[in-house]
């Protein structure tokens, strides 16, 4: 850690030009960031004959990591979001040159005091839960509200027509699995097909999709203040239903859907979504991006158990969530499916 | 051999989360530490049922194939189902077992696949079999979770 500690005071000396005696310190590695290396870190310095004291994060490309992604598109989404009001990090730095730290990286502000709600905790959020609920849906729904090109979200980001979100995300998905699947996947396969032979209404409007919004990947306060919304490495433009499918898929509940992610009822949930978006969840077109969500979760853990198994990545992070979370998966697809299979038949 | 793998297991998960982990200053490798242990937990339950749960899924595939061979028209799959369904399950070892559930599942993709697309008579049923073994199969391999209250 001493070593990188010296290495971000040169970068941030490099980018504060401003500043003198520039230290690093209490740098400490992150757990659970599989998709990136994630650093809290304090930075001092000296500008203007003021010392100035200022916690950060960094967020480093791994070797190999669960979700293959490019570390601009995160970075975009705190720079579209950060003015706006909702609770983002700032964000400081993005830096693509790997003479600094080996590898691309990003810098923003570190949202101190807070914590995140474990999905594998069946009450995340305890006493908080009905509060915390009521902002997380709220928040979602006006990312859905958010024009992403009034916020330039969209300047960086591949366009999608209303009737082919669907199309290209599930195209995605599918193209992780072939590429990465160790063995054969009997519910996944499924689950490609009837997406593919039912496909969705066209998207009611293009919206910023978060991709990973869900219990676990936001920083709440001692007072259940929802203070920050992390982990946006897989953000694209696309149909708003689809990060409502995902917050409310059964893996972050326990396999409860009633109460998605530990938090409020599903009712309630989707009532506060559709008044903060102005947008209509409808449930036919929900339930397909509930399946594709399941599947896109499927896509992800085989991708992982690939890294963990093949020896690209041996973090212990990928190996559990090949195991549990591919297990989870399997079984709320299979379920869904049998029951879809014998609704077409009867 | 005794002490049983699975009270190893579920003891190491408990030295590690209430021995090991307090005693880690690194955030980072206290919450290695916690995974390592919960895959323990999940381990204590999986070593004893690994073969059991393989060779049933097997042998119900294989069944499912020999009522499917009888059905389907298809020459080259009825023939692929017939000798599927003729296999005899072989070593016990859970490696030889995957080995013959990836071979198996892969076949099941295909039947799967040619019956949606089929308008024959038994089709409907067949496809309900198909359901009732995966919706079994995805729930016997269910994965135990520690609870953390």
């Amino acid at each position: 850690m001493e070593d990188l500690a010296r290495r971000v005071a040169a970068y941030l000396a490099h980018r504060m030009p401003q500043a003198s005696n520039i230290e690093v310190s209490r740098v400490s590695r992150i757990h659970g960031g599989a998709s990136r290396e994630t650093f809290r870190l304090h930075a001092s310095w000296e500008e203007g004959g003021a010392k100035v004291e200022r916690p950060l994060i960094l967020r480093r490309d791994p070797v190999a990591s669960l979700i293959e992604t490019e570390r601009d598109l995160e970075y975009n989404a705190y720079r579209a979001f950060h003015p706006t009001g909702l609770p983002v990090p700032e964000p400081l730095y993005l830096e693509t040159d790997l003479s600094w730290l080996d590898r691309p990286f990003f810098v923003m502000e570190q949202i101190e005091g807070c914590q995140a709600g474990s999905a594998f905790n069946a009450e995340p959020y305890g006493e908080f839960a009905e509060k915390i609920g009521q902002q997380f849906w709220t928040h979602l729904g006006h990312i859905a509200a958010a024009d992403p090109h009034g916020i330039g979200f969209a300047e960086n980001m591949e366009p999608v027509a209303p009737d082919e979100c669907w199309k290209r995300e599930l195209e995605k998905w599918e193209k992780v699995i072939d590429e990465d699947e160790l063995e054969p996947q009997p519910v996944a396969r499924a689950a490609i097909r009837w997406l593919k032979r039912n496909p969705p209404s066209p998207a009611e409007k293009i919206s910023v999709v978060h991709g990973d919004y869900r219990t676990g990947n936001f920083l709440f306060d001692a007072e259940g203040n929802i203070r920050a919304i992390l982990d946006w490495e897989m953000c694209h433009l696309g149909d708003p239903l689809e990060d409502v499918a995902w917050a409310a898929d059964p893996l972050w509940a326990h396999e409860r859907p009633e109460r998605p992610g530990g938090m409020i009822a599903r009712d309630e949930a989707i009532r506060l979504w559709e008044e903060a978006s102005g947008l209509k969840a409808d449930p036919v077109r929900l339930r397909w991006w509930e399946i594709f969500n399941s599947l896109k979760g499927l896509a992800i853990w085989i991708s992982a158990g690939k890294e963990y198994q093949t020896g690209a990545n041996r973090d212990p992070v990928l190996a559990f969530s090949s195991w549990y979370c591919t297990d989870v998966h399997n079984r709320v697809l299979a379920r869904r499916l049998a029951e879809l299979s014998e609704e077409g038949r009867a | 051999m005794k002490p049983d793998v699975g009270t190893v297991m579920q003891g190491f998960f408990g030295t590690l989360l209430g021995d090991v982990a307090p005693h880690l200053n690194a955030e980072y490798s206290m919450g290695n530490v916690g995974i390592m242990g919960m895959m323990m937990f999940m381990t204590a339950e999986e070593y004893d049922r690994a073969a059991d749960i393989r060779a049933a899924e097997n042998a119900e595939m294989r069944s499912l194939f020999s009522h499917a061979a009888a059905l389907v028209t298809d020459d080259a799959l009825k023939k692929k189902l017939a000798a599927a369904a003729s296999e005899k399950e072989g070593s016990l070892r859970v490696t030889a077992l995957n080995a013959r559930n990836a071979a198996l599942a892969a076949l099941l993709i295909e039947l799967q696949t040619h019956v949606e697309a089929s308008d024959a008579s038994w089709a409907s049923a067949l496809e309900a079999r198909i359901w009732d073994h995966l919706v079994a199969a995805t729930e016997r391999r269910k994965l135990p979770l520690p609870s953390f209250g």
